[in-house]
Parts: structure tokens; C-alpha cells; sequence
């Protein structure tokens, strides 16, 4: 460990960060409301009286949930997108592809393709991104009703 | 779970929570779950989503339920490995560090570095920094309500002393001798069960009464010279012959009434009682009227009821044994063939009411005849 005057003073910068972070986190209303993550925290065994650090865990949650659903956000674009690559293969236009996969990669809509599809939350979309944070969720594609099926 | 095609926006899922909640028991953890389902809807629809299926999202739901559980269980390992049992930020810090470990987070791979200056903090503050605040949409009551238990109260409580000196005085009382000793009881009431089942004949004769009756008003009586048939005409025999000698009185024919001239008042309608004898679907024709009439002539009913019905007249029945026994065989012989046009035909109320009280006498004599009824 290296106890450097320089070192010593960026960890008085990070310490009066993380103090003013959480200072701030007061004021800063998570999605999740605290009531749902001191229950869950209750359950689980963590005991804190600090109400900063119930708001850090429900800030991260919601961090992660966020990462995860843009994930899908982006795989469902790109999903939509290569509809559109198959309907324009013909017209071998190669440079507008690129153009269009630079758009989407900016949270862009191409502006030739007639956007009636709503972006709608998947359980394929879902299942690709969560594979990256390592969680794997495998989804029934249907279900036989009847057992002569 | 299936995957149901129904697209749901955050407006339209509390309506499917409700919709759901109410198929199925409740469990425990319902309310937490739909909270959550809540505020993932909110996270999506901010991240840029239109709508979501139902079984993405709650899927994202219990994955983010788990996140949180796995925060707080890693949280509390670490406290627990420094010797505490409350957690704090460094606690917090390491575990964001073990979660994070698999996506990865700047710093991740230096060693030995202050956890202040965590990469997963600085992405966090970095995270509340960019993203707009979005707080929950509805106000969450503290939850699970905790119920206060009523415990039972112990010796010192009883103010007793507990049996042994084993046994200390803050310990539950032992409960009452009377939950656990079992004392005689005497029956007071005695049973006699020849009794009993008198009892219970009569009260079946009386319900059968009410149901007569109430089945005579709401059948139109159409024809008067339907009332007659050889049951009653069997029990008009009777009730003729009791007046003077039962024994020396000469029986009617079927379907002849010796019967007394009623006087009728002018507002109803003078119908002749016709004394031959009838033939089956005359006898049934008024009930069949009747019943496809329906009870709306319930009050004409009642108007041409009453030339039938003659003034109440009580009768003292002093009759034999045997003759009753005869006229039982035949009324329940007669009974078991037209049970059940037995009620549509129009009867005459005191005749209803001799009849029942006829088969009464007779289970009292008779008690085995009972089953047959």
C-alpha cells in the first residue's frame, strides 16, 4: 500500500467525494423506494440504521437494472435494424448500412424506415443481455397443452 | 409461466397485478414483487422502452429482487468477517465490487487499493450525476406490518407459583386444570327415541301441510268437479261415517259426495258441483290450465276455489283401527301411483288437513308405516 502525500491527498478528494455523494444521495430519489429495499436488505441480513446507505444499495440496483434494460434496448434496435438490412440487401447499399448501424449505435432511428414498431421488452432481448452480467434466463418458446401434442 | 403475448405499458400493469393478484392464493411476498414490477416498468420506460411483455418484465422484476438480496447477504458477510454486525459503506463497497466483478468496473484488477476510491462508487456517482431522477410513482407503506403477538402470560404475570422449583416464575403458565381434567357430565334431558321419531313425523306432516297449501294457490282451479277422486272420496266416506256409525253407514260410490248445500255469497260465481264421475285428463285438464297459466290468476284462482271449500267444520274422529288401516293402505297405494299429480289436482283444505292428520293418527299406531311416507 502506498502512502504517497499525493496518494494521501487523492484519498482525501475520494473521501470527500463519497461524503458529499452521499450527503447528496439525501436529497436524490431513487426509482426503487426505500421501504422495498429495506425489506429485501432486512431479509437478507444486512442491518443498517443509515438511511444514505439504503439509498446507495436502491441507486445501485437501479443502476444495474438500467445497464441491463439499455442492453436490450440496444439488441432490440438492432434487431429491428437487420429487418430492415434483409429488406434493403438488394440495393447492395453497404455505405448506408454503416451509416444506419452509426445511428442506432447514437440511440438514432433510421429515417427512411417508417418507425411503427414500438419498441417493446422481450424475453429475447432480455435473455441476450442478461447472458453478459451472467445470468442466464432460458424461456419457453410455448407450451403443449394437450399431452397428444 | 407462460409467455403471454400481452404488451403492457406502466399505466396498464397495475390493472394485470390486480387482475392476477386475484386469480390464485395470495403469497407472502406478492406485495414486495408487484412494488418492484412497479418501479422496473419506471427504470425501462425511462431507458427509452414503449412497452414491455409481461413476462420480460417480471423476470427483470425477480432478477432485480435478487441483485438486491445478493447486495445486502454479500454486505453483511463482510461486516460479519470484521467482527460487526451492522454494515457500512466499505461493506457495501466490497460487495458492489464482488457483484461487479463479472461485467467488470474500472480499477477492478488493481490490488489493494482504497475503497474509497472504488471504480463501482465513481460509476455509480457518475450514474446519478447523468440520469434524471425518477422517484417512484406511488406512496409504499412500511411493509411486512408487523402484528403484535398476544403471548401467553407467565407465572409472575398469573401470580402463581409454578409447581416445581425447577421451574422459574417467568416461564408461560401452565393453563387451567379444567382444559385438561375431564369431569362427568350428566345428560339432563332424557331421550326417548319412540318419541323422537313421532316428533320428527309430525314435523314432516306439518312442512307437508305448508307446501299443500301454498301449492293450492298457486294452482288455478279450473274445473270444480276435478276434486274429487277415490282417495278423498275414501276419506269423505270416512268423515261421513264418523258423524253417525262408522260401521253402519252405507259407503258412497266413487265419485259421489254427500255433501252439504253450500251457500254462496253473490260476489262469487255459482258453479255446480258436478257428482259423476270424471275421467283422468278432465281431472287433470284445470291443473294443466293451471300450470300453463301460471300463477298470474292466482286471485281468480282463489275466487273459484272458495265454491268449493266449504265452511270449516271439525270433525271428531272416533274411528276404528282397521278402518283406518284400510284407508291408509289404499291413500298410500293410491299416493305411490299419482304422487305427483296428487298435488296439482285442486283439493279442498280441510280435506288436505284430515288427510294429514289421519296418516298422523296412523303413525302413532303404526309406527313401522312410516317408511312408507
Amino acid at each position: 500500500m502506498n502512502h504517497n502525500p499525493q496518494s494521501s491527498d487523492g484519498k482525501h478528494d475520494d473521501d470527500s467525494a463519497l461524503s458529499d455523494f452521499l450527503a447528496s444521495l439525501m436529497d436524490y430519489a431513487p426509482t426503487i423506494p426505500d421501504e422495498l429495499v429495506e425489506h429485501y436488505l432486512a431479509k437478507s441480513g444486512f442491518q443498517c440504521p443509515d438511511v444514505r446507505l439504503i439509498r446507495l444499495v436502491a441507486v445501485a440496483t437501479q443502476k444495474f437494472v438500467a445497464e441491463v434494460a439499455s442492453d436490450a434496448l440496444q439488441h432490440c434496435k438492432a434487431r429491428q435494424a437487420a429487418v430492415v438490412k434483409d429488406k434493403r440487401e438488394k440495393q447492395q447499399k453497404v455505405i448506408y448500412l454503416c451509416l444506419l448501424s452509426f445511428l442506432i449505435s447514437f440511440g438514432l432511428s433510421d429515417p427512411l424506415l417508417e418507425q411503427d414498431k414500438r419498441l417493446i421488452l422481450t424475453m429475447d432481448d432480455l435473455s441476450k443481455s442478461l447472458r453478459e452480467y451472467g445470468v442466464n434466463v432460458k424461456h419457453q418458446e410455448y407450451f403443449a397443452d394437450s399431452p397428444s401434442t | 409461466m407462460s409467455h403471454g403475448g400481452v404488451e403492457s405499458t406502466r399505466d396498464t400493469k397495475k390493472d394485470e397485478e390486480r387482475r392476477s393478484s386475484l386469480s390464485g392464493r395470495p403469497k407472502a411476498d406478492d406485495f414486495g414483487r408487484s412494488v418492484s414490477k412497479i418501479a422496473v416498468a419506471q427504470i425501462c420506460e425511462s431507458v427509452g422502452y414503449q412497452g414491455c411483455k409481461e413476462s420480460a418484465l417480471e423476470a427483470l422484476a425477480d432478477i432485480s429482487i435478487r441483485y438486491l438480496c445478493d447486495l445486502g447477504k454479500n454486505a453483511s458477510f463482510h461486516a460479519n468477517l470484521a467482527g460487526r454486525t451492522e454494515c457500512n459503506v466499505f461493506d457495501i463497497t466490497r460487495a458492489l465490487e464482488d457483484l461487479g466483478d463479472s461485467h467488470g468496473f474500472p480499477g477492478a484488477s488493481e490490488v489493494g487499493n482504497c475503497l474509497v476510491g472504488s471504480g463501482t462508487v465513481r460509476e455509480i456517482v457518475q450514474f446519478v450525476d447523468t440520469k434524471e431522477e425518477i422517484p417512484f410513482a406511488q406512496p409504499v407503506p412500511k411493509f411486512p406490518v408487523v402484528r403484535n403477538q398476544k403471548l401467553i402470560p407467565s407465572f409472575e404475570h398469573m401470580k402463581e407459583t409454578p409447581p416445581g422449583k425447577h421451574t422459574p416464575s417467568w416461564l408461560p403458565a401452565f393453563p387451567d386444570p379444567h382444559t385438561y381434567n375431564h369431569t362427568p357430565m350428566w345428560n339432563e334431558r332424557g331421550s326417548d327415541p319412540c318419541a323422537d321419531k313421532i316428533e320428527q313425523a309430525r314435523q314432516r306432516r306439518k312442512a307437508e301441510r305448508a307446501l299443500l297449501r301454498l301449492q293450492q294457490r298457486l294452482v288455478c282451479n279450473g274445473s270444480t268437479g276435478t276434486s274429487s277422486s277415490t282417495v278423498l272420496d275414501a276419506k269423505t266416506e270416512n268423515i261421513q261415517e264418523s258423524r253417525s256409525s262408522p260401521f253402519l253407514a252405507v259407503p258412497l260410490q266413487p265419485g259421489e259426495k254427500d255433501v252439504s248445500e253450500i251457500v254462496l255469497p253473490a260476489k262469487l260465481s255459482n258453479e255446480p258441483i258436478k257428482d259423476d264421475h270424471v275421467s283422468l285428463l278432465e281431472a287433470y285438464a284445470p291443473a294443466i290450465e293451471a300450470m300453463k297459466t301460471g300463477p298470474s290468476n292466482g286471485l281468480d284462482s282463489e275466487k273459484m276455489f272458495l265454491p268449493e271449500k266449504r265452511p270449516a267444520v271439525q270433525f271428531k274422529f272416533k274411528t276404528g283401527k282397521k278402518v283406518l288401516g284400510e284407508l291408509l293402505d289404499l291413500s298410500l297405494q293410491k299416493k305411490g301411483e299419482r304422487s305427483s299429480t296428487f298435488f296439482l289436482r285442486d283439493e279442498e283444505r280441510d280435506d288436505k288437513k284430515r288427510r294429514a292428520e289421519f296418516i298422523l293418527r296412523q303413525t302413532t299406531e303404526y309406527p313401522m308405516e312410516l317408511n312408507q311416507s
